[in-house]
């Protein structure tokens, strides 16, 4: 069962992700700053992670920047998660490291579909 | 010389006496000779009488030798004064007696060399001869010397009384001339002295007095009306500097009003400006709150819906769906809202990809089958064979594709909405055409203005009627304009309405702070090639340093500059290049400016780039006959060509680039200003919220 951790600090979003994801059959930590983000990731070893960006503590890009400069947790894909939308968000996503990005509100789909290539990727 | 320089007064005394005792001098003179010839001739006459008669009484002593007798005689003469020596001669012309008054000694003069009667002058006497006779016999002859005393003595009083009388007379002219000169001069110095009033003292009231109606009266009268005139000129001219002032006093108010409206203006356009960047962020940050609450409601929906339809009750499935309809349909109004004040505050970009036009519209009309079928409307689709690939936001290309789409959904009743799609190349360049056009109500020539403008649908009914923000013709504007597209629509009420959008076929990415629409590159097909050229300058000139330098002063102005050293490559590069402004020198060996000029003005590709003649030749007429925009002489004045060009740029009409029917363009200053503004600062739209 693939182990995804949700880094997210709105506490309605981050139950009903949690909880969709878990209803598709994965395993769900959840985070609710960077900073807790940071040290689950490490402790944890997740699959992949969805690091929402505005966070409190520590955003999700210096999250991001951290995990990706750090050997151990290089390897973990990150799908950023985004409410601005905007393509400099975007292209600030890349570069912070995230392998994928998607934007809020979450169409459930789509991000599953994310997730799913990712995993298969890490796979392979 | 000083006699010149002396006073009016003066001169005519001196006039008056000069010519009075010049001629009282002359006839005094006349006079006094006239008389004293006169009265020599009286005394000669006198003399010769007593020479007769002395003669006649010593006759008879001389007969008889009688010297005593002869002596007495001649004695006789002291009784006359003036006779100095008389003297008897016989016949042997020996003296015989003799008479002088001063001695008793016999005079030694000498008798006459002839005989008879006569007078002579000698050593300033008179000396007269008579024959003494006595019976008709010669005895010898008498001598008589005078001294004229009497003669001389008259001459010196005559003298003296004609000096006196001169004098007098002068004197007498002197005192009726100084007198009688007032009559000319006192008029003359009245004049002087009111000549002298004016020009010192500027009065031109003063008159001159006149007093007799002579010549001076005539000059009088005439300064007296030519002071009038001045005076009545002075008068217009004050009356004029008066109201001069006055009026710039206006006008300097009129200034003052205007700079304070100005600022005012100025004041309300920041205010305003701030205001709108404020609108912006406020509905950014606004839609980004709802969307946060708005996602859990579709989310949960979602889920519940799930797990419901999993536990098999389908009667809540239903209702749970609406919850999600609804929810996803604020939410799009929501995005749409967003939408348009990221655009407004210059944060929307491109992210621009290679994808295959066919599917999108396949994936579109897909899409809209249940909106079209809502209405009981067909879609018909038509893409162009030859359709390829194209690159542009596909994001913003699907959306624009979905508003046009649904608005036609929306507007149509049981009707048919065609979407056309074909590839068309203008002024050599690729582009995308989608037309989609409906049979729906359609849109009159009135609602067409405010289109494309945010938040104006056709009308109120119809937004009660069919619903929607509004905004989705505005953001389909908006987009099409970031990719450097044009929109259009043609249509008429009642009969349906068609939207035509071309996209260039390679949309070229361009950073947010570049975005800046202005006349000449906002919407236009032609837009992307006129900017490849716009910032271009050709320098037609065969002196390397004056390329050199022009290329230099005009890199630093932010032109690329092209330059060509004769004028067969002039035109080819003006060919090949299409610069904004083209420099052109005359004289150059083989082709001179004139027949460059004459070849780009006849090639109808090239008559509309501006010329500016650079030329040490002054034949500006020449240059404006041939069609030269403008036309400077070397050396240039750097400054003014940088005007002409800059003015070039700026009037590059829209008749290049063929600007479509344009909505709403924000000012560069304002997208600059909501640009920078916008970047993430979220307080202020906070601050707003709070205090309401």
């Amino acid at each position: 069962m693939p182990k995804i951790l949700l880094v997210e600090d709105n506490e309605m979003n981050r139950d009903m992700l949690s909880r969709r994801l878990q209803r598709k059959g994965y395993a769900v930590i959840t985070a609710h700053d960077g900073e807790q983000g940071h040290l689950l990731a490490c402790s944890e070893m997740p699959d992949l992670i969805l690091m929402d960006i505005s966070l409190p503590m520590m955003n999700g890009w210096e999250v991001t920047r951290l995990l990706k400069s750090n050997e151990s947790t290089r390897h973990i894909p990150i799908i950023a998660l985004t409410a601005h939308a905007l393509v400099t968000d975007r292209d600030k996503a890349f570069e912070a490291g995230c392998d994928d990005y998607d934007t809020k509100p979450i169409e459930f789909g789509r991000l599953n579909e994310k997730i799913d290539n990712l995993l298969t990727v890490k796979k392979s | 010389m000083m006699l010149q320089n002396l006073s009016i007064k003066r001169k005519l005394t001196l006039i008056t006496m000069l010519t009075s005792s010049a001629a009282l001098v002359l006839s005094a003179l006349s006079f006094l000779i006239y008389d004293l010839v006169s009265f020599r001739h009286l005394l000669i006459q006198d003399l010769m009488t007593q020479a007769e008669i002395i003669g006649y009484n010593s006759a008879g002593a001389m007969e008889f030798k009688d010297v005593p007798a002869a002596t007495a005689t001649l004695a006789a003469l002291t009784a006359k004064e003036d006779i100095v020596t008389a003297v008897l001669y016989g016949r042997d012309n020996k003296a015989f007696a003799h008479y002088s008054r001063a001695s008793k000694n016999t005079p030694t003069l000498l008798p006459p060399q002839s005989q008879g009667n006569g007078y002579r002058f000698e050593g300033g006497y008179l000396q007269v001869f008579h024959d003494v006779t006595l019976n008709g016999e010669r005895l010898g002859t008498l001598l008589l010397q005078s001294d004229m005393r009497q003669w001389s003595v008259r001459a010196k009083r005559y003298g003296g009384i004609l000096c006196i009388f001169v004098l007098i007379s002068g004197l007498f002219a002197w005192f009726v001339s100084s007198k009688l000169q007032r009559l000319i001069s006192r008029p003359i110095l009245h004049l002087e002295d009111t000549m002298r009033m004016v020009s010192a003292n500027r009065n031109y009231e003063v008159r001159a007095t006149k007093s007799y109606g002579d010549e001076i009266g005539k000059l009088i009268d005439g300064f007296n009306t030519m002071l009038s005139e001045i005076q009545q000129r002075d008068t217009a001219l004050r009356g004029a500097n008066d109201e001069l002032k006055s009026r710039t006093g206006e006008l300097e108010k009129e200034i003052l009003y205007r700079k304070q409206t100005q600022e005012e203006l100025l004041k309300a356009k920041h205010v305003a400006e701030e205001a709108s960047r404020a609108k912006s962020t406020f509905l950014a940050n606004m839609s980004h709150e709802l969307r946060t609450p708005l996602n859990a409601i579709i989310g949960y929906s979602e889920m519940l819906e799930e797990e419901t339809r999993e536990s098999g009750k389908s009667d809540s499935v239903q209702d749970l769906r609406k919850i999600q309809s609804a929810g996803k349909h604020l939410l799009s109004l929501i995005n749409d809202v967003l939408d348009l004040s990221k655009i407004e505050a210059g944060k929307m970009g491109l992210h621009l990809e290679n994808f295959e036009v066919a599917p999108l519209i396949d994936e579109m009309t897909t899409t809209l089958q249940p909106a079209a079928a809502k209405n009981g409307n067909t879609i018909h689709v038509h893409v162009a064979n030859s359709l390829g690939g194209m690159r542009a936001d596909v994001t913003k290309v699907r959306q624009i594709l979905f508003n046009l789409l649904s608005n036609a959904c929306k507007f149509t009743d049981h009707g048919t909405i065609s979407v056309d799609v074909d590839q068309t190349k203008v002024e050599g360049r690729d582009w995308v055409r989608f037309r989609v056009s409906d049979t729906g109500i359609g849109i009159t020539a009135k609602q067409k203005e405010n289109l494309f403008h945010e938040f104006s649908q056709a009308d109120a009914s119809i937004a009660r009627k069919y619903g929607g923000t509004g905004l989705g013709l505005a953001i389909t504007y908006r987009f099409v304009q970031l990719m450097k597209g044009r929109i259009s629509v043609e249509s008429e009420p009642g009969k349906g309405a068609t939207f035509t959008v071309h996209l260039p076929a390679q949309v070229v990415a361009e950073t947010p702070e570049s975005v800046r629409p202005t006349a000449s590159s906002d919407v236009a097909p032609s837009s992307d090639e006129s900017k490849t050229h716009k910032d271009t300058i050709l320098v037609i000139d065969d002196d390397a340093s004056v390329r050199d330098l022009m290329s230099r002063f005009l890199g630093k102005l932010g032109f690329h500059v092209v330059a060509a050293a004769n004028g067969a490559e002039g035109v080819r590069l003006a060919r090949q290049v299409r610069p904004l402004v083209i420099t052109l020198d005359v004289v150059m060996p083989e082709c001179d400016g004139w027949t460059v000029l004459k070849k780009l003005k006849s090639d109808s590709a090239l008559a509309e780039i501006p010329v500016i003649m650079v030329t040490i030749v002054d034949n500006e007429a020449m240059g404006l006959d041939l069609g030269a925009s403008n036309y400077l002489i070397k050396p240039v004045d750097r400054d003014r060509l940088a005007v002409l060009i800059e003015k070039h740029r700026a009037g590059r009409p829209a008749s290049i680039t063929g600007a479509p029917a344009t909505p709403f363009i924000a000012s560069p200053q304002r997208r600059r200003e909501s640009e920078r503004r916008a970047s993430g600062k979220v307080d202020h739209a906070e601050d707003l919220v709070s205090r309401r």
